[in-house]
């Protein structure tokens, strides 16, 4: 009988666990979640991109509905991962971390963020719609995860487009883009390119800094088949495909603007809009300033693409940045900053982020039938998210070290200072002995990238 | 004075010992109103350069501080030393002095002395009014302004070389014209300041004995030659001390103009020990390097003291 009894009580609680449990999802809000946490002052760093515009316009809800006070810094790219690791080091005010996808290993290997796994095991602060599924893979993968666990959420994403004057492409005869890096080279730039009137195919922004490394360099290496790295972690530069693609862009250099290696992103998005350039390949995130009356002369000629491919496929730039929960945040804040990283990346709100000109990394929103016809970058880009390298430039805590060697020898390469082969051994030299330092050679760093 | 007001003055000078005392500072008096100064001066200018020293022999990287930083006593100035862009860096900045510094003293003596001519006194203020407008112009603000100058499409530099008839040049775009556009940033920003101090120099030229030089010789050289130069020397080596010093460290504005670029051609020393600092965030090697560069400016300032200061008899 007692038998009986305990197995009765036994199953109506889980029963009643049964019920309660997705009742319990049901019930969940943001307000109730951010009850215990009002009046917590949450900090992070952001960049002056559209994509952070779009959600400054939208913070004033988020705070409304949880008393939580979000402090934001803007600093400029070039010194925000300086400005962060001092924080972190130092053990500073920041509660939350804005991870470029290039230094997730190096902010994860060093505990500056929290696995995102500490607050999905607890119900009280996990919103039960949270579906990281509902992120394009390949974001979460590249922007959030490190050695198998998500980090951060994907926030501020980009990818490889080819923005194109189509009014400038209809003139010269052509009436679709470049398929093809190589149709790009032999059909389309010489015909664009009237140096004359000052006018050019293309423009690669090819400034020494992150610009040099990620958008140039690493951008021809790809799709041509070639690597910074082999499997086991040596230089890849000097293979034959890896060559290919340097020797490509040497080649393309005649078509492009004159001090090509002085263009930040800045002056090849303005020279596309400003007429004097055809074509670009820049991040998804610059479409609101081609499309902007104010900043563009181009507007209704504006068109785009998918990057070309190249001999290995359609392998475009990938970058973005997630934002994770600091280390160093005390608890509360901490579950604070996770509320405001799950609400910022929701698909509540993402309707709302890309309307307000940002970019989501959430997959429903695209299938819109309305998004889709107002932004013209959303099909490309849906379409480059499908397949991508994660390690399209290398996310290990070395990065930012070899990205400077990278940045100064594929610098002179342009300008014709050392030859591809030269500059590829030189880069390779100097970067193996960095990969050497931090142990992936003698087998105590595993090689992850 | 009556006997009444002598009696007054008296006391008064009875009661003037009195109010002194009253006015008297005790011991510690001075070190008070020395203090805020002293210690404002050892924590923004003694305190991160002993710690500097000191983290030059530690390996100190903050994006590994999970190993500690540990000493490693002069590891990180032999790698300096050992280091070719190092060197590199440092040749390019003595090959950046040499360039500028003649430049800026041939100038600034010539704005100084057409300035310390007599007559048209309003034009002369003015001048010497406008000459502070560069100095007062914060580095950072120089290089933007330099950016939109020498830009290929729209600068000024390329505007005014197609008054003569030239090809539009690629300024920042080219190793030898970033060089070039740097140069003539600095000189525009520092050429004042050369003429000034060259100015001050001269007004400090007894008026007779000039006046009687001129009625002497009436040639300009001998003049400044013999009249005028030994007064100018006491200013020549504050300048030449203050724009080293100054060259070593300059960065801002060189960073927000090309950022070191394009390739390596306008990386200057400490672009590349900010590069090694806050890029790598190798701390340790960064400071090695600036207490380097520390050492080598004391050097030169004891070397341009002993060739070209001499006291004025």
């Amino acid at each position: 009988m007692r038998l009986f009894t305990h197995a009765a009580v036994g199953a109506l609680a889980l029963a009643a666990a049964a019920v309660c449990a997705p009742a319990e999802a049901q019930d969940w809000s943001l307000e109730k979640a951010a009850e215990p946490l009002k009046g917590a002052e949450i900090n992070v760093v952001f960049l002056d991109r559209p994509g952070y515009r779009a959600i400054i316009q939208l913070l004033p809800e988020f705070e409304k509905k949880t008393g939580i006070k979000v402090n934001y810094e803007i600093v400029p790219y070039e010194s925000s991962r300086e400005k962060q690791v001092l924080n972190f080091s130092s053990n500073g005010d920041l509660t939350i971390a804005l991870v470029d996808l290039v230094w997730i290993g190096e902010f994860a290997e060093n505990g500056w963020i929290v696995p995102v796994e500490k607050f999905t095991s607890d119900p009280a602060v996990t919103d039960p719609k949270l579906n990281l599924d509902g992120f394009f893979p390949l974001l979460l993968d590249a922007f959030g995860s490190w050695g198998g666990k998500v980090y951060g959420l994907p926030f501020d994403n980009y990818s490889g487009l080819l923005f194109y004057n189509q009014c400038m492409l209809k003139e010269a005869g052509f009436d679709k883009p470049p398929e093809t890096w190589q149709e790009l080279y032999e059909t389309y730039a010489p015909k664009l390119t009237d140096k004359a009137k000052n006018q050019f195919a293309f423009a690669l922004q090819s400034r020494r800094g992150e610009t040099q490394s990620a958008d140039s360099f690493m951008r021809v290496l790809w799709p041509f088949g070639g690597s910074l790295l082999d499997k086991e972690f040596k230089s890849n530069l000097l293979s034959e495909e890896s060559q290919a693609g340097l020797k490509f862009r040497q080649d393309l250099m005649q078509y492009m603007p004159p001090g090509i290696v002085s263009y930040d992103h800045a002056e090849a998005v303005n020279a596309l809009a400003q007429g004097q350039v055809a074509m670009i390949t820049e991040w998804s995130a610059f479409y609101s300033t081609l499309i902007d009356p104010a900043t563009s002369k181009i507007v209704d000629c504006l068109a785009v693409a998918p990057e070309p491919s190249g001999p290995a496929g359609r392998l475009p730039a990938l970058g973005g940045f997630s934002l994770a929960v600091a280390a160093q945040a005390p608890e509360k804040e901490q579950k604070a900053s996770w509320l405001f990283i799950q609400w910022a990346t929701s698909e509540d709100i993402a309707r709302a982020y890309v309307e307000a000109g940002g970019v989501s990394g959430r997959k429903s929103i695209y299938e819109d039938a309305d998004i889709k016809a107002k932004y013209k970058f959303v099909e490309p880009m849906v379409a480059s998210w499908q397949k991508g390298v994660p390690e399209f430039r290398p996310r290990f805590p070395a990065w930012p070290a070899i990205s400077e060697i990278v940045a100064e020898w594929g610098t002179k390469m342009m300008l014709g200072e050392v030859s591809t082969e030269q500059g590829a051994k030189e880069i390779g030299t100097r970067m193996e002995d960095i990969l050497a330092k931090e142990g992936y050679y003698d087998g105590k760093k595993a090689l992850l990238q | 004075m009556s006997v009444e007001g002598q009696a007054l003055a008296q006391e008064a000078a009875r009661a003037r010992p009195a109010r002194r005392r009253r006015l008297e500072h005790g011991r510690w008096t001075p070190l008070f109103f020395l203090a805020p100064a002293v210690v404002t001066l050892l924590a923004i200018g003694l305190y991160p350069m002993l710690f500097a020293l000191v983290t030059s022999f530690r390996r100190y990287n903050l994006t590994r501080a999970r190993e500690g930083f540990p000493f490693v006593g002069f590891e990180n100035y032999g790698r300096v030393l050992s280091d070719q862009t190092f060197w590199d860096t440092l040749l390019l900045t003595g090959r950046f002095f040499l360039t500028v510094m003649p430049i800026q003293v041939a100038l600034g003596l010539l704005i100084a002395l057409m300035l310390h001519r007599p007559g048209w006194g309003f034009m002369r203020s003015l001048a010497r009014v406008s000459l502070v407008v560069p100095l007062a112009t914060t580095y950072a603000v120089v290089g933007l302004l330099g950016n939109l100058i020498f830009n290929r499409n729209f600068g000024v530099a390329n505007q005014f070389l197609s008054w003569f008839g030239f090809a539009p040049f690629d300024w920042l775009g080219n190793p030898s014209g970033a060089f070039a556009a740097i140069v003539i940033m600095d000189v525009w920003q520092w050429t004042p300041f050369c003429a000034l101090i060259f100015l001050s120099g001269l007004s400090m030229v007894p008026v007779d004995i000039e006046e009687a030089a001129r009625l002497e010789t009436k040639s300009h050289w001998a003049l400044l030659r013999h009249v005028q130069l030994p007064y100018l020397l006491p200013g020549l080596t504050a300048m030449l001390i203050l724009r080293s010093a100054d060259v070593l460290k300059l960065f801002d504005m060189i960073f927000t103009m090309t950022r070191g670029g394009p390739g390596t051609a306008t990386e200057l020393i400490s672009i590349y020990i900010q590069r090694v600092g806050f890029r790598v965030f190798d701390l340790g090697a960064a400071s090695a390097q600036a207490i380097l560069l520390l050492l080598f400016t004391i050097l030169l300032s004891r070397l341009y003291i002993r060739i070209f200061y001499r006291e004025i008899q």
